[in-house]
């Protein structure tokens, strides 16, 4: 039996179940490869990222203020905390976009060949930009420490 | 005998500029990121707002940055649940409410942009 033939039988047998409550274990039902895992946390990251795009409007607004008001209300993004925060935002960005990529490549790169490599790449390239973006935002707070 | 009854609308256009607009923002979102980081100040002070605000040429790609970016989000959300098979009125009220608050935001987005003044420097680099 295929590699196809099976997936299909197993995809059967799952809609055997009683449907009821099912719902999550459905949706978690894909075979963990990186290709599903590539899929679900590009999902993951887009929502997280449409949701901060909301509040980075809002939070932006203080500018129609003017100066005091804006600086006021900034204040609170420049703490240790929201630094961090923004940090890891940038590592969803970061997901988002080289996975984003990654799709280009496989459509129109014949990138199904070696998508698998494609996205172990795209982690190590990651977590590179990602302490790179790190040591840009915190250099001042590293420079400090050598001070 | 089988008679067409869907949209002519394959999804294509969407798939397309979904596509387009995904390539644009990875370039932008590069650059915003490395400018509103490279100093604490750049990006969160008003003088550093203000400074950039002086050239029209900024406040056009904000603009358009704005709008790919909640059109490349809301074209992706309604993707979402197109995966799921939802009733007719449910997809038009989702639809509805994925226009309405991404207009909305973006509005306000170009609302917060061009209330940021010009000011009379001679040259835009200097902060009053």
């Amino acid at each position: 039996m295929s590699e196809l033939d099976s997936s299909r039988a197993s995809a059967s047998k799952i809609k055997t179940y009683s449907q009821k409550n099912k719902w999550i274990s459905e949706n978690l039902s894909y075979r963990k490869d990186t290709g599903s895992r590539a899929w679900i946390l590009h999902r993951i990251t887009g929502l997280a990222l449409i949701g901060y795009l909301f509040l980075h409007i809002y939070s932006l607004s203080p500018l129609t203020q003017g100066r005091e008001a804006f600086d006021n209300s900034i204040k609170m993004y420049t703490t240790p905390f929201f630094m961090v925060l923004e940090w890891f935002l940038f590592a969803f960005v970061l997901f988002h976009s080289l996975n984003g990529i990654r799709i280009v490549l496989v459509d129109w790169a014949d990138g199904a060949r070696y998508h698998r490599q494609l996205y172990w790449i795209s982690w190590v390239a990651g977590i590179l930009m990602f302490l790179a973006m790190g040591a840009l935002m915190f250099s001042h707070e590293i420079k400090g420490l050598f001070q | 005998m089988y008679k067409y009854k869907g949209t002519k609308d394959s999804g294509g256009r969407s798939w397309l500029l979904q596509r387009i607009t995904g390539l644009a923002l990875v370039v932008f979102m590069i650059g915003h990121y490395v400018l509103m980081h490279y100093t604490p100040e750049s990006g969160h002070t008003y003088d550093a707002v203000l400074g950039r605000m002086q050239y029209s040429w900024y406040r056009i790609i904000d603009i358009v940055f704005v709008t790919l970016a909640m059109y490349h989000g809301m074209n992706g959300v309604w993707g979402i649940f197109r995966d799921y098979q939802l009733k007719t009125w449910q997809n038009y009220a989702i639809v509805s409410a994925i226009i309405i608050f991404g207009a909305a935001f973006v509005a306000w987005g170009y609302v917060i942009i061009f209330s940021i003044p010009y000011v009379n420097t001679g040259s835009a680099l200097v902060t009053p």
